[in-house]
C-alpha cells in the first residue's frame, strides 16, 4: 500500500439487522462461534461468562397475556465510532494498553489478544456487553481441538475477546484483490459469517461509505449527522450515548424501536413526532 | 561452541591476570582494592558471559532435514515465485509442498548427497518436508504478501534479505523461551540492525509503514 | 591485602553492572512479555491452502446442502452451500456445529461389545462373527421373524439395505420412527387415496394457517422454512399461528391465536363449518371432485359451530368467524399440521380436518396450494432370493398391530417373553425421543440381543449388546432423498469430507458384511461388492449427475390433475386424542416445547447448540418450565423457584420461569434435554419430558399421537 492508495475512501463497515425477519434460531451465534474458534465449557448458563460474541436477545413488550410480543435481537460488537464518530469508541478511549484500537480505514474496532492484559477497563466501558473476558484457558475436548481455524487465534486465559467483523475475511478478501491486481472488494467478497450463515436473510453486511452498497440503501446513514439511520424504521442501540453504533435495526413495530434506548415517560411520544430528532 | 567455551575462559583469565596488575599497584588500600578488583572480575565475567555464552544459552539449535541450495533453484527457476508461489485466492503458500517439489524432482536430479536424501526419504515417499521456517510468525500475525509483494511491488529480499542466493542452510535457531526463530529477533543479540531484512519485529514493520504510507496503520492490519 | 566484606560488595556490584551493559536483560524482558502472550498450551492450528468440499446435512430431515472449509485438508468450519435448492447458503445452528459431532468424545470409537455391564472391545471381524452368529441361530430355529430392526427412516439406500436385509432374512419387522410424515401420508390416503406425501408450496401461498407447527422451531426443512419466512415479510402474504403459547414461529407470525392445547381440530373443524355454512368454499372443486362432503358438511354443522367451538378451544367465535372468512377469501391459502418439529405423529382427526380445510379451498396441486407429491421414485434393487425359511418368515405380520415403534415395544411389554429375539437399532434413539421413556427402555431390556449401528454412545447404544459403529455423516456416503413438505424433488448425495475419524464403518457396508457371513439366500440377495458400489448400481441412471453435482433437482412429477378429495373419514367424527391423567389430581396441562436451538431428534445437541441455549430454559443443570405467572402466582411460585412437577408417568424437579407467553393453565417443558448417557456438555442437564409424557394411540392412524399429559405442579 503506498501513500497514494492510502488516500482512497475509507472503508466504514457496518451490519443491518432486519428485526422483523429474525426467527432467533441461534444460526448467527454458532457460526460466529465457529468462525472465530470460541471455545465452550461444560455449564454455560452463567450468561455473563459465556463466551458469545454475537448474543441474541430476547425482548418482550411486556404485555400479558395473550398480548405478550417477541423480538429477538442479534447483538454483535457495534463497533462504535464513538462522539463525533472520531473513532473514540467508549472501549477505544479506556483501553491502557492499545489492545482494541479504531481501525480508522475500515471503521473496525480491533482487539489484539496478545496486546491485552485483562484489565477488563473496555469491558465495564461498553454499554452493549458486547466484550467477554477469558476466565478460563480455553479447552477443546478429546479432538475437536482438530477442528479450530488458523485463521483466528485462539485466545488465552485472562484476555478480553469480542466480535471482529469478521475481520479475517476482510484481509482474505483484499489478499485476493490485491492479488488479482484489484484496489478494492467487492461488496459480496466481504461477508461476515453471521450474514452468511443466517438462514432468515436478516442480516446484511456491507460499506456504509459505499451508496452501493445494501446497507447504505437500507439505513440511509446521514453523513452530516454521523451516520444516524434516516430510514424511520431503522434504529441503533442508545443512540442518544452518542456511542454511534455501526450496527442498525431495522422493524415495523414501534415498540422494538421504541426498545432501542430509554425513555422517559412520555418522551418517545415526543421525539417520534420530530421523526426521531431531539428538538434541540 | 567449545571453541567459544574455551575462548571466553581465556579472557576472563586475562582479565583476572590484569586484575592482579592492578591489585599490585594499589596496595595499601587493601580493603578498597579488593573491592575494585573483585568488582571489576565480576564485570568482565558477567559481561563477556552474557555477550557470548546467553545467545548459545538462549537459543536452540536444529538443523533443517537437509541441506537446500537455494542458489542452484534460483538459476534454475529464475526467480524465487515458481516455487514461493501465491494460492489462486491470493494467499501466500510459503515454503512449497512436497507436489511443487515433484513437479521436477519426480525423479533425482544431480547427484548430490542431499538430493539423495530428499528422493529417497521424502520424494518417493510423497512425504512433505518438515522444513524449519526462519521467518515464521507468531499465531497472531497475519502477514499479507499480496499487499507487499503484489500491490507494493516490493522484493521479497527487503525482508528475506540473501536467502535466495545461499547455497546451504543455516542451522534454525529457536528461542527457548518464546519459541520464535532467531530470525525474528535477528542474529545480533543487541538487536542492531543493518539491513531492512537483519529483524521482523513489529517496530520493524511499522517503520517501514510509517515511511512508506505515512501511518503505522491499525492493529487489525496484521494482527489476528 | 585482606578480603573482606566490600570486596564481596564490589563482587556484586561488578556482576550487576556487567549484566547490565549486556544485551541479557533487555533480551530477557522482551522474550519474558513475548511468553506470556503464547502459552504453549493454547492451541496454534496449522494454516494452509484453503479448499472447500461439498455434502448434505442429514443431521435433521431438513437435509441442506452444506459446504466444507478445510485447510490442508482438514475440515475447520460448515458453512450453508449457495445455489442448494433447499437453503440456498443458509445453514442451521446444528449443521453449523457438525464438525463437533465429527470430534465428539461420545463417538463409538470402535465396535464394542458388552461384557456384564463394561464395554469391551472388539475387532470388526470378531463383531460381524458374533452377530452372524446370532443370526444364524435363528434362522436355523426357523423363526427370523424374531428379527426387528428399527430406524429413523425407510428412505434412501442405506435404510433400503436394512430393509432388504430383513426380507431376505424372513422378517417383517422393521420399523421406523412415526413422525407427522407419516400422518400426512395416511390423510392423504385417506383423502386422496393416492400414495404421495405432501407438497406445501408456501412460498407463493398469501395464507398460511399453521395449526400448532413449529415452522421456524425446526418443522420440515427447518432453513427452507426460514427462508420462506422471510419471504412472507416482503411479499406481505399472512401468516397465522395457532398455538397455546407464543413459541419462536407464533412470535413471528402476523396473528397468534393461543387455543386450549389439544383441540387443534376442532377449530379446523369449526373453520369448516363457517366456510360451508357461508358458502365459501371452492364449489367447483367440491361438486366436482369429492366423496362425502354431504355427512362431512351435516357433521360440522350439528357439530362445529363456531359457537359451539369457542367453548371447547377458548377462541372467541367472531376470531373463528374472521379466521374462516380470511381463509376462504385468500388468493391462495395452505393450512399446515404437524406439532413442533413433526418428529412425532399427529391425529388423524387433526390432520384431517385441516387438510379438509385445504380442499375446501380447493387449493389442491395448484400454485401456492397442497400438491399430492408422488413418491421419489429411483432405484432398481434386484429381487431379493427368498429361500423356504425367508419366505415362512416373511408369512408373519409385523408384530405390533399399526407396524409402529410403540406397537411393537407395547407388545414386548406385554408378552412374558419379548417375541423379538434380536433387535437392529440403526440411527434412532428411541430410548430417548419415544413416549413413556421408562416403559421403551423395559421393553428394549427385555430383548435378548441388540446391535446397534450408533455412532455415538447415545441412550439406546447404552443398552446394547454390540455396537458396529457407523460413520457420521461428514465421513460417509449416502443417498438423501428430498426434504418433508417440498414442492420439488431434490435428491442429494452425502459423500465423506472428513476422516473417518475413528474405526468406524458406513452403516451399508456393516450391512452388507453380515449378510455375506450369513451366506446362502441372504447373501446371494446382496451382490454388491461394497456399499459404494450399491448405492452406484442403485441410483442407476441418476448416479452421475448425483456424484457430479452433489444433488439432482427434478421438478417434481406433478400431479397436474386435482385428485379426489374424500371427506368420509372426517365425517365420521372420531375421538379426539385425549391426554392422559385426571383434571382433579392433575390440574395443569404439560405440553412438550420444541426449540430450534436444542436437538431433540436421535443426537444430543452439540457444546455449541447448549451454549445458546437461554439461560431461562436451562439452569447449571436445572431445567426451567415456563408457566403463566397468573398459574404461578395460584400456587405460589415465583421465577425462579423450584418445583415438582407430576404426571401420570412419573414427576421431576423443576424450576420455574415466569412467562406471559403461555397460556394459563399449562406448563411448557423444553424436549431434548435430560440426557442420560455419557456426554459432558449435556448429561443430566435439565429432564427428557419423553419420561414425563406417555403414548396416547390415536384411533385414526394406530399411531401415538400424544401431544401432552395432565400434570400437577407443586412448590418444593
Amino acid at each position: 500500500m503506498t501513500k497514494e492508495q492510502n488516500k482512497r475512501k475509507k472503508h466504514v463497515f457496518g451490519m443491518v439487522i432486519d428485526l422483523d425477519k429474525c426467527t432467533g434460531c441461534g444460526s448467527c451465534m454458532v457460526a460466529c462461534m465457529s468462525e472465530n474458534n470460541v471455545p465452550f465449557r461444560e455449564d454455560e448458563s452463567d450468561k455473563k461468562r459465556s463466551i458469545t460474541w454475537m448474543r441474541v436477545y430476547k425482548l418482550t413488550n411486556g404485555k400479558s397475556f395473550p398480548d405478550t410480543e417477541i423480538c429477538y435481537l442479534p447483538r454483535p460488537c457495534m463497533h462504535c465510532g464513538g462522539h463525533g464518530d472520531h473513532g473514540h469508541s467508549p472501549c477505544v478511549s479506556v483501553c491502557p494498553v492499545n489492545a482494541t484500537r479504531y481501525g480508522y480505514d475500515t471503521g473496525i474496532v480491533s482487539q489484539i489478544y496478545t496486546r491485552c492484559f485483562g484489565c477488563r477497563y473496555c469491558m465495564a466501558a461498553c454499554p452493549y456487553h458486547a466484550r467477554y473476558f477469558n476466565w478460563w484457558d480455553p479447552k477443546w475436548p478429546g479432538e475437536m481441538e482438530k477442528y479450530l481455524s488458523p485463521n483466528v487465534s485462539p485466545r488465552m486465559r485472562g484476555v478480553v475477546e469480542k466480535c471482529s467483523f469478521c475481520y479475517q475475511r476482510y484481509q482474505a478478501a483484499r489478499d485476493k484483490a490485491l492479488y488479482e491486481g484489484r484496489d478494492e472488494i467487492e461488496e459480496n467478497e466481504y461477508q461476515t459469517a453471521c450474514t452468511e450463515a443466517c438462514p432468515a436473510g436478516a442480516i446484511t453486511f456491507g460499506d456504509l461509505n459505499n451508496p452501493d452498497h445494501m446497507v447504505y440503501k437500507m439505513v440511509q446513514p446521514d453523513p452530516h449527522h454521523t451516520r444516524k439511520p434516516l430510514n424511520p424504521k431503522a434504529f441503533r442501540l442508545l443512540e442518544r450515548l452518542e456511542t454511534n453504533p455501526k450496527v442498525y435495526y431495522i422493524s415495523e413495530r414501534e415498540w422494538v424501536r421504541k426498545a432501542g434506548d430509554n425513555y422517559i415517560k412520555g418522551e418517545w411520544e415526543k421525539l417520534n413526532k420530530n421523526h426521531g430528532k431531539s428538538d434541540e | 561452541m567449545n571453541e567459544l567455551e574455551e575462548k571466553t575462559e581465556d579472557v576472563s583469565m586475562d582479565a583476572v591476570e590484569d586484575g592482579q596488575k592492578e591489585e599490585q599497584k594499589a596496595e595499601g588500600d587493601s580493603g578498597l582494592g579488593m573491592g575494585v578488583l573483585f568488582f571489576l572480575v565480576a564485570f568482565v565475567v558477567c559481561f563477556l558471559s552474557c555477550w557470548l555464552l546467553f545467545p548459545k544459552v538462549l537459543y536452540s539449535e536444529k538443523s533443517q532435514p537437509f541441506n537446500f541450495n537455494h542458489r542452484l533453484h534460483v538459476e534454475e527457476t529464475g526467480d524465487c515465485e515458481s516455487c514461493h508461489s501465491f494460492r489462486d485466492d491470493g494467499s501466500f503458500a510459503g515454503i512449497p509442498k512436497i507436489s511443487k517439489c515433484l513437479e521436477c524432482h519426480d525423479e533425482q536430479q544431480g547427484d548430490t548427497k542431499d538430493e539423495a536424501f530428499f528422493i529417497k526419504n521424502y520424494a518417493s515417499k510423497d512425504k512433505e518436508v518438515p522444513w524449519f521456517i526462519y521467518s515464521k510468525q507468531p499465531d497472531c500475525v497475519f502477514f499479507s504478501h499480496a499487499a507487499h509483494v503484489k500491490a507494493a511491488g516490493m522484493d521479497c529480499k527487503t525482508c528475506h534479505g540473501d536467502i535466495g542466493d545461499s547455497t546451504k542452510c543455516k542451522p534454525y535457531e529457536e528461542n527457548r523461551i518464546t519459541g520464535y526463530s532467531r530470525d525474528i529477533w535477528g542474529k545480533s543479540i543487541w538487536g542492531i540492525k543493518k539491513h531492512s531484512w537483519d529483524r521482523m519485529k513489529m517496530d520493524d514493520c511499522a517503520q517501514c509503514h510509517e515511511k512508506e504510507t505515512g501511518e503505522k496503520g491499525s492493529c487489525f492490519q496484521c494482527h489476528k | 591485602m585482606k578480603v573482606d566484606r566490600r570486596s564481596f560488595l564490589g563482587l556484586g556490584l561488578g556482576a550487576v553492572a556487567g549484566v547490565t551493559v549486556s544485551p541479557l536483560p533487555w533480551k530477557l524482558i522482551d522474550d519474558v512479555s513475548i511468553w506470556t502472550q503464547n502459552w504453549p498450551w493454547t492451541p496454534v492450528p496449522p494454516d494452509g491452502e484453503v479448499t472447500y468440499d461439498n455434502t448434505v446435512c442429514t443431521l435433521c430431515p431438513g437435509h441442506c446442502g452444506i459446504s466444507v472449509r478445510k485447510i490442508n485438508g482438514r475440515p475447520v468450519k460448515i458453512e450453508g452451500r449457495k445455489g442448494y435448492p433447499i437453503n440456498d447458503g443458509g445453514v442451521c445452528l446444528h449443521g453449523l456445529s457438525s464438525l463437533q459431532y465429527l470430534y465428539d468424545p461420545a463417538r463409538v470409537k470402535q465396535p464394542l461389545m458388552k461384557k456384564g455391564k463394561v464395554w469391551e472391545k472388539i475387532s470388526w471381524k470378531d463383531a460381524i462373527t458374533l452377530v452372524t452368529g446370532k443370526l444364524a441361530e435363528l434362522r436355523k430355529k426357523q423363526s427370523p421373524d424374531r428379527l426387528a430392526c428399527i430406524t429413523d427412516t425407510d428412505k434412501g439406500t442405506i435404510s433400503g439395505l436394512f430393509e432388504r436385509f430383513l426380507k431376505a432374512f424372513g422378517s417383517n419387522n422393521f420399523y421406523t420412527i412415526s413422525s407427522m410424515d407419516k400422518t400426512w401420508e395416511k390423510t392423504f390416503k385417506m383423502m386422496h387415496h393416492s400414495g404421495s406425501s405432501p407438497g406445501f408450496d408456501l412460498k407463493n401461498s398469501d395464507f398460511i394457517l399453521s395449526f400448532g407447527c413449529g415452522f421456524i422451531e425446526g418443522w420440515g426443512s427447518p432453513v427452507h422454512n426460514f427462508k420462506i419466512n422471510s419471504a412472507w415479510k416482503e411479499n406481505k402474504a399472512k401468516f397465522v399461528q395457532i398455538e397455546p403459547r407464543l413459541s419462536h414461529t407464533a412470535a413471528k407470525a402476523d396473528m397468534w391465536i393461543p387455543v386450549k392445547p389439544g383441540t387443534d381440530a376442532d377449530l379446523a373443524l369449526g373453520m369448516c363449518c363457517e366456510i360451508i355454512s357461508k358458502d365459501l368454499y371452492d364449489t367447483s372443486y367440491i361438486s366436482g371432485f369429492t366423496k362425502g362432503f354431504n355427512d362431512f358438511s351435516n357433521m360440522v354443522k350439528k357439530n362445529y359451530t363456531p359457537e359451539k367451538v369457542s367453548k371447547t378451544t377458548g377462541v372467541p367465535a367472531s376470531k373463528i368467524k374472521e379466521l374462516a372468512l380470511k381463509f376462504a377469501k385468500a388468493k391462495t391459502p395452505v393450512a399446515i399440521a404437524g406439532k413442533g418439529r413433526g418428529y412425532k405423529a399427529g391425529s388423524m382427526k387433526e390432520f384431517t380436518a385441516v387438510h379438509a380445510l385445504n380442499c375446501l379451498a380447493g387449493n389442491i396441486n395448484k400454485k401456492g396450494g397442497v400438491w399430492t407429491m408422488p413418491f421419489m421414485e429411483y432405484g432398481n434393487w434386484p429381487a431379493i432370493n427368498m429361500d423356504s425359511v425367508a419366505s415362512a418368515g416373511v408369512s408373519k405380520p409385523v408384530i405390533g398391530e399399526s407396524g409402529s415403534v410403540a406397537a411393537l415395544f407395547e407388545k414386548i411389554n406385554a408378552s412374558k417373553k419379548s417375541p423379538v429375539d434380536l433387535l437392529f437399532v440403526y440411527q434412532s434413539n428411541p430410548c430417548f425421543t419415544m413416549h413413556d421413556v421408562k416403559a421403551v427402555e423395559k421393553a428394549v431390556e427385555k430383548i435378548p440381543f441388540i446391535v446397534s449401528f450408533s455412532s455415538v454412545m447415545d441412550e439406546t447404544a447404552e443398552k446394547a449388546d454390540i455396537i458396529l459403529p457407523s460413520h457420521m455423516f461428514l465421513e460417509r456416503y449416502e443417498d438423501v432423498p428430498g426434504a418433508f413438505g417440498l414442492v420439488e424433488e431434490v435428491t442429494g448425495l452425502c459423500v465423506p469430507v472428513a476422516g473417518p475419524v475413528f474405526n468406524t464403518k458406513n452403516p451399508g457396508d456393516s450391512i452388507l458384511m453380515i449378510a455375506k457371513a450369513l451366506k446362502g439366500s441372504v447373501a446371494s440377495s446382496f451382490p454388491w461388492e461394497n456399499y459404494h458400489a450399491c448405492l452406484e448400481k442403485i441410483t442407476g441412471d441418476i448416479w452421475d449427475k448425483l456424484s457430479g453435482d452433489g444433488y439432482l433437482r427434478k421438478d417434481a412429477n406433478l400431479p397436474y390433475l386435482r385428485p379426489d378429495a374424500d371427506f368420509s373419514f372426517a365425517a365420521q367424527n372420531t375421538e379426539s386424542v385425549k391426554m392422559e391423567g385426571s383434571e382433579g389430581s392433575f390440574p395443569l396441562i404439560l405440553v412438550p416445547v420444541d426449540n430450534m436451538r436444542l436437538f431433540s431428534g436421535v443426537f444430543a445437541s452439540s457444546p455449541f447448540a447448549v451454549k445458546t441455549v437461554s439461560d431461562t430454559i436451562i439452569k447449571k443443570r436445572d431445567i426451567l418450565v415456563e408457566l403463566n405467572p397468573v398459574t404461578a402466582k395460584k400456587i405460589g411460585l415465583s421465577h425462579g423457584d423450584y418445583a415438582m412437577i407430576a404426571t401420570p408417568k412419573g414427576t421431576a424437579k423443576v424450576k420455574v420461569h415466569i412467562f406471559e407467553g403461555i397460556m394459563p393453565g399449562v406448563v411448557g417443558m423444553d424436549e431434548g434435554l435430560g440426557h442420560t448417557a455419557e456426554n459432558i456438555f449435556i448429561k443430566d442437564k435439565g429432564v427428557n419430558v419423553n419420561e414425563l409424557v406417555g403414548p396416547v394411540i390415536d384411533t385414526g392412524s394406530g399411531l401415538d399421537a400424544a401431544w401432552g399429559i395432565r400434570a400437577k405442579l407443586s412448590k418444593v
